[in-house]
C-alpha cells in the first residue's frame, strides 16, 4: 500500500456558532485521488481552506508525511490549491504565470515550466496574456501553475464550475487523466456528483461537516450508508429512514407473481437523457419526487402506479464506512 | 455604410471649450518666449539656461516637488493600505479627506500657525520645558531646504492619494491574496504580485498630479519659501510682475519649460503603462 501523504484528525472547525467541520478525519495516500461531494453551502470549500493553511481548525490536527503541519502557515505547507476562478495573473503573460508559482516556492526551473507548458497543451499560447485565452485554457493555465509549486497534495475547488457544459466534460478527463499521469494527491471538491465519480478514486459524501459515507461509485450506489447518501447519489428511492429501493427495481406496470409495494404517484414531466426517456413522477405518501428511466413509455393518463418488489428493498448500511 | 454621425463631435465640443483658455495662454507663453514681437529668438532661453538664479531655481524646484510627491505618494500608500478597511466606512474617510476641503494657502497659514519658531508648537515645547525659548525650535518654515514647503504639501496631498488609491485596494479580490499564500509567497510577493499591478496606472497618475501641481504652483512657496533658492514659480512671478518689463519673456521662457518637463514626463508615464502588459490588465487585447 503507498505511504499516507495527508493525515487528518478529528478535524473540527465553528464560525461563532455554526460547526462547519465536526470531527472529521481521513487520510490521504500518495497519488491518490479523493472526490469531496456535497451540497453547496455544506461547508466544503472551509475544509479546503483549513487544509491549505488559509484558516485554522478550532480543533484537531494536519499530518502531512508524518509531520504535524497544523501551525503551519499556508505558504509553508507543501499544498497547492485551484480556485473556482483561474485567478491568472492579468499582467503576466502564460508563462510568466506558470513560472511564477515554481519561482516563489523556489522551486523553478525552465524545463520544467516548458513540460508543464507542453503537457497543458498551451506551448503556442505563451506569450498570451490572460485576457487573450478562454476560460479552459486560463483553468488549465491555472492548473500547471499550482503543480509548478511541486506540491504533496493539490486541492481543486469546483475548478470547472464556471465553465460551459462541454468544456467542463473535456477538462475533467484531461485533468484526471493529468493528475494520474503526474501521480499527484489530489483532493477534488465538487457538488456534482458525476464529476466527482469521474474525478476521484474514492468518493466522500460531505454534509453537515462530516463524511457521511467514503466510497467508490459502486459502493456508494448499491450500499449508501444513510439516506443522506442516497438521495446525493439519486439513483434511489427512499422509502423510509431504514429503507430503499434502487430505482431500476421500480415498474410502472404490475408484476405477476411478485410480492410487491405499491405506491400512488403523478406524473409531471417526461424528459429524455442519454436517449431514454426518463419519467419525473412526484410521489405524495413518500412526499418525494423520483426521475424514473423507463423503456418505453405509453401511459396516457397522469396517475401511475409504482411497483416495487419487496425482495428489491434494501436497508441502509448501518456502520457506515469511515 | 456607416452613416456620419455627430454626436461624439458634440460630446467632445465641452472639453475643447474648456480647453480653449488654458491652450491660448500656453500657446501665447510659448510664442512670448521665442520673441513672438520683437523677432523670433532662442535668447530667452539661453539667458535663463546661463543664470545661476534660475538653474539653482529649478534643481530646488524638481528636488521640493520629487520629495514632496514622493513621500505624499508613500505615506498615503501605507496609510491605505494598512487601514483600507477603516477607510471604507463613511467616517473614517470623510475625515481622512478633511485637508483636501482647505486651499492650498489656507494650509500654508495653518503650517506657519503651527510650525514656525513662534508656532504653536514651538510654544507647547517651550510650555512642556523640552527647549528652553521658541527661538530654539527648529527653522521648518521659510527654510532654505524647502521643509515648510514639502510639509505642507505632503499634510495636503495624501489625503488625494488616499482618494485615489482607496477604490483600488477596495477592488483587489482579496482571492488573488490566498492564491499567493498556497503557492507560497511573502507579504512582500502579496504586494508585488497583487497590488502593483492594480495601482501602477493609478500611482501613476497620482503622482504625475501631484508632481506637475507642486513644481508649479505658487502659493505655498510664496507664503513658505525664501528667497533663495526660490521655487521657479516665485521666480516666473517676479520676472512677470517685476518692476522690469523686459524680463517677461522670461517668465515665458521659465514656465514653458517646466510645462515641457511635465509633458515629457507624461508622455513617458503613459507610452509605459500602454505597453501591452499594463493593456491587458484592463482586458484589452493587444
Amino acid at each position: 500500500m503507498s505511504p499516507t501523504t495527508l493525515e487528518v484528525k478529528q478535524l473540527k472547525k465553528t464560525f461563532q456558532e455554526d460547526l462547519i467541520l465536526n470531527d472529521l478525519s481521513f487520510q490521504l495516500n500518495k497519488g491518490e485521488i479523493l472526490s469531496v461531494v456535497g451540497p453547496s453551502g455544506s461547508g466544503k470549500t472551509t475544509l479546503l481552506r483549513v487544509l491549505a493553511g488559509l484558516e485554522s481548525p478550532t480543533n484537531g490536527s494536519l499530518w502531512m508525511n508524518g509531520k504535524d503541519i497544523t501551525a503551519t502557515k499556508a505558504n509553508r505547507r507543501d499544498i497547492s490549491l485551484v480556485f473556482q476562478q483561474p485567478l491568472l495573473f492579468p499582467h503576466m503573460t502564460v508563462k510568466e504565470n506558470i513560472a511564477y508559482g515554481a519561482k516563489v516556492s523556489k522551486k523553478y526551473s525552465k524545463p520544467k515550466i516548458e513540460r508543464l507548458m507542453e503537457a497543458i497543451g498551451m506551448s503556442r499560447y505563451r506569450d498570451h496574456f490572460p485576457s487573450e485565452i478562454s476560460g479552459g485554457q486560463q483553468q488549465r493555465t491555472a492548473l500547471a501553475r499550482a503543480m509548478a509549486t511541486e506540491p504533496e497534495v493539490i486541492l481543486f475547488d469546483e475548478p470547472f464550475s464556471s465553465l460551459d457544459p462541454a468544456l467542463r466534460q473535456d477538462l475533467r478527463y484531461w485533468v484526471r487523466d493529468f493528475l494520474v499521469e503526474q501521480k499527484t494527491t489530489a483532493l477534488f471538491v465538487t457538488h456534482d456528483m458525476e464529476e466527482a465519480m469521474i474525478m476521484g478514486d474514492q468518493i466522500a459524501v460531505f454534509q453537515d461537516g462530516e463524511f457521511q459515507q467514503i466510497g467508490d461509485a459502486s459502493v456508494l450506489h448499491h450500499s449508501p450508508a444513510n439516506q443522506k447518501v442516497a438521495s446525493f447519489m439519486g439513483g434511489h428511492l427512499i422509502l423510509n429512514e431504514n429503507e430503499f429501493v434502487p430505482l431500476a427495481e421500480i415498474h410502472l406496470s404490475t408484476l405477476e407473481g411478485v410480492e410487491t409495494r405499491t405506491f400512488k404517484g403523478r406524473l409531471e414531466h417526461l424528459t429524455y437523457q442519454h436517449g431514454r426517456p426518463v419519467a419525473h413522477i412526484s410521489v405524495p405518501a413518500l412526499a418525494s419526487r423520483v426521475a424514473l428511466p423507463v423503456g418505453k413509455f405509453t401511459a396516457d393518463t397522469e396517475e401511475v402506479t409504482l411497483h416495487i418488489p419487496t425482495s428489491c428493498i434494501q436497508r441502509f448500511e448501518v456502520n457506515h464506512h469511515e | 455604410m456607416k452613416s456620419f454621425s455627430l454626436k461624439p463631435y458634440l460630446l467632445f465640443l465641452p472639453s475643447v471649450l474648456f480647453m480653449l483658455l488654458p491652450l491660448y495662454g500656453l500657446l501665447t507663453a510659448v510664442l512670448n518666449s521665442f520673441g513672438r514681437h520683437r523677432g523670433w529668438t532662442l535668447d530667452y532661453y539661453r539667458q535663463i539656461f546661463e543664470s545661476k538664479r534660475f538653474v539653482m531655481s529649478l534643481a530646488f524646484s524638481l528636488q521640493t516637488a520629487l520629495i514632496a510627491t514622493l513621500l505624499s505618494i508613500l505615506i498615503g500608500l501605507v496609510l491605505t493600505r494598512s487601514f483600507y478597511p477603516i477607510l471604507e466606512k463613511i467616517t473614517p474617510r470623510v475625515s481622512v479627506w478633511i485637508p483636501m476641503l482647505f486651499p492650498h494657502f489656507v494650509w500654508g497659514y495653518l503650517v506657519i500657525l503651527l510650525l514656525s519658531e513662534t508656532g504653536v508648537a514651538a510654544q507647547l515645547l517651550t510650555a512642556a520645558g523640552w527647549i528652553s525659548d521658541p527661538q530654539h525650535f527648529p527653522v521648518l518654515t521659510r527654510d532654505p531646504h524647502g521643509i515648510g514647503i514639502i510639509l505642507t504639501y505632503v499634510w495636503k496631498e495624501v489625503p488625494l492619494v488616499i482618494l485615489m488609491l482607496l477604490p483600488v485596494y477596495a477592488s483587489i479580490r482579496p482571492e488573488y491574496y490566498a492564491l499567493v499564500d498556497t503557492l507560497g509567497g511573502s507579504v512582500w510577493n502579496r504586494i508585488t504580485a497583487v497590488e502593483l499591478p492594480h495601482l501602477l496606472p493609478v500611482l501613476m497618475e497620482t503622482s504625475l498630479i501631484i508632481f506637475s501641481f507642486t513644481l508649479s504652483a505658487y502659493e505655498v512657496p510664496a507664503l513658505l519659501g525664501t528667497t533663495f533658492p526660490e521655487m521657479v514659480s516665485v521666480l516666473s512671478y517676479d520676472w512677470f510682475y517685476g518692476s522690469s518689463w523686459q524680463k517677461r519673456p522670461l517668465a515665458f521662457a521659465a514656465m514653458v519649460s517646466i510645462s515641457f518637463v511635465l509633458l515629457v514626463l507624461s508622455f513617458i508615464g503613459y507610452g509605459y503603462l500602454n505597453k501591452a502588459r499594463w493593456r491587458a490588465v484592463k482586458g484589452n487585447r493587444s
